[in-house]
């Protein structure tokens, strides 16, 4: 029997689309060496052990795993991030700091079959390596940069803090566990399942009025809403720290732009202070998504803060014009095919051309 | 911006649709559906159009729906890539665990095998009572597994038990309480959090808290 098709979660990108994809990845990269970042490659695959040791919740299911001629246990990658921070760790040992990467590789993760999800997507972000929070800004100030030059209508960069939800448990003595099954329920914003919940917490009044507040603290005056919420003076300082970004985006004339959500808490075992998502019209995924990790490093044996976010191209190709690039016809009759070579050669210096033979008739240039 | 919502058919829609009636939504078109498969909202800008429970999910997960209502069952079973924000409290039922009188499932010792046309909740219900168990999918009368013997036990959805009753089946646990939620694409919420927040609002005001189903 023929074989035609494809694994799932797997596509074919056909020309128009490829053109499309690469006109995308170009106005991005452009963004990202303006802010001084260099490209990287890394393998395609990597040793399992390698995501296994450092992320403990690691869901083995999601990642592609195959063997190799000695037994060791291979994946395919899921991100860029990790195997830039491996990169880090092991290759740039006595390197001056900071070190600015940016990549656009196709990274791999296995997702539900049978509902439109793509296992293989394009990312193509920036890590930088070696900057405490004070640099906060200027990622910041970058994503928006990228999201203005992916020319969507309406976009916005909502930023959250897995700080302010660190401290929050912390202060109210809720341990790794519960807070673990309290993240997941504020981030889905799973407002009914939340409420009983925080009952079986016993917390203070306060404490619980800040959680239960938290899914919906989004929109305008979510800061303000925050502060009014805190019930511990470092939790106020966290929200200053987000006041005064958001007074110095604005400055930088980003203010449109940016919102807050304070209900943003995924992956709290990798990100550890701001985390950010950017949003067009028309597309129902976040199309850049990214955070500060300031942990991860040390667990690869350097410790060093870092922050970084990508973007993934594929879902982006929707709602992206498809400007056809014009090629040029040079029809010409087969036993003229020197004369055309020559002719095509000349017109070659200023257009794309491509050559169809005809039985008979004229040489024929169309446009 | 406009608004589009994906009902479920069939036994939430009728009260879903009432909900909507009472906040003042035009919802004519959804009583006189004929062959239409989507249902402008006469009043305000949303379009409404009906799925199966399933569906549901994948239009809100995909962004195509910006939000949806549906039972928790299928939630619980499905894939979680979107937000849970309100429990509309109509089409209250429980997930159970049932099995023949006499035979707990629960308490038996070895390998159990179990019934369901949710092998996801069913999976994860025992192994939060730390049992490892192996489930059958069964897709019509789940409760005929237990009876002929193919299953130790089930787990379903409960309504009112007669069907149980009838079979000489006995409820062991309660796994789940299951009702109608509105849940909410997570990329919608992000640019549409205004239209979204009136239209969740609109719905919690019209919960009816007291009744029971």
């Amino acid at each position: 029997m023929t074989q035609i098709q494809i694994p799932s979660g797997m596509r074919d990108i056909l020309s128009d689309e490829c053109m499309i994809k690469d006109r995308l990845k170009s106005k991005i990269m452009a963004v990202y060496e303006s802010y001084g970042y260099r490209q990287i490659e890394t393998p395609l695959i990597e040793f399992y052990s390698t995501y296994q040791n450092t992320f403990t919740a690691l869901k083995e299911e999601t990642l592609y795993k195959f063997v190799d001629e000695s037994g060791q246990l291979l994946a395919l990658r899921t991100d860029m991030t990790l195997p830039i921070a491996r990169v880090t760790a092991g290759k740039y040992a006595s390197d001056n700091l900071p070190l600015r990467f940016c990549y656009c590789s196709n990274v791999y993760k296995v997702r539900q079959s049978f509902a439109g999800k793509r296992n293989e997507v394009t990312d193509c972000g920036v890590e930088l390596i070696g900057l405490d929070d004070s640099s906060d800004v200027e990622v910041l100030s970058c994503a928006l940069d990228v999201m203005a030059a992916l020319g969507a209508e309406k976009y916005t960069l909502e930023i959250g803090s897995s700080e302010l939800f660190r401290l929050a448990c912390e202060k109210s003595g809720i341990d790794t566990e519960k807070a673990a099954v309290l993240a997941d329920l504020i981030d889905r914003k799973e407002i009914p399942a939340l409420k009983e919940y925080l009952k079986t917490l016993s917390l203070s009044s306060e404490a619980g009025r800040f959680f239960n507040a938290l899914p919906l603290l989004g929109g305008k005056e979510a800061l303000e809403n925050a502060m009014k919420l805190c019930f511990d003076e470092e939790l106020r300082e966290e929200i200053s720290h987000m006041i005064t970004l958001r007074d110095i985006l604005s400055e930088l004339g980003y203010g449109d732009h940016v919102t807050f959500d304070l209900g943003k808490v995924p992956h709290l075992e990798y990100y550890t202070g701001i985390i950010f998502e950017g949003y067009a019209e028309g597309i129902g995924t976040s199309v850049l998504s990214g955070g500060r990790y300031d942990t991860l490093l040390s667990k690869l044996g350097r410790d060093l803060p870092a922050i970084g976010f990508g973007v993934k191209l594929d879902y982006l190709l929707d709602i992206m014009s498809s400007e056809k690039s014009e090629i040029t016809k040079l029809y010409y009759p087969k036993d003229q095919i020197a004369s055309a070579m020559k002719k095509a050669r000349e017109l070659r210096k200023t257009e794309p051309v491509e050559m169809i033979p005809r039985e008979a008739g004229e040489m024929e240039v169309v446009r | 911006m406009s608004l589009s919502v994906a009902l479920t058919k069939g036994r939430l829609e009728s009260q879903t649709v009432a909900m909507l009636e009472k906040s003042g939504y035009g919802i004519e078109k959804l009583r006189n559906k004929g062959r239409a498969l989507v249902f402008p909202d006469t009043k305000k800008d949303i379009r409404y159009f009906l799925v199966k429970a399933n569906d549901c999910i994948t239009y809100v997960e995909h962004g195509v729906a910006d939000i949806g209502v549906v039972g928790k069952d299928t939630l619980m079973e499905g894939g979680k890539d979107y937000y849970e924000m309100l429990d509309l409290e109509i089409g209250k039922c429980r997930f159970i665990v049932a099995g023949l009188a006499g035979a707990n499932p629960l308490e038996k010792s070895g390998h159990i095998r179990i019934g369901s046309k949710y092998p996801n909740v069913a999976k994860d219900y025992f192994r939060s009572k730390g049992k490892d168990i192996e489930v059958i999918k069964i897709d019509g009368s789940v409760e005929l597994a237990p009876v002929l013997g193919l299953t130790d036990g089930i787990v379903d959805i409960m309504e009112t038990g007669a069907t149980l009753k009838e079979n000489g089946l006995v409820v062991y646990d309660t796994a789940a309480e299951l009702s109608a939620r509105v849940i909410v694409n997570k990329a919608s919420f992000k640019m549409k959090r205004d239209e979204i927040m009136t239209l969740i609002n609109d719905l919690e005001r019209m919960i009816p808290h007291a009744e029971e189903n």
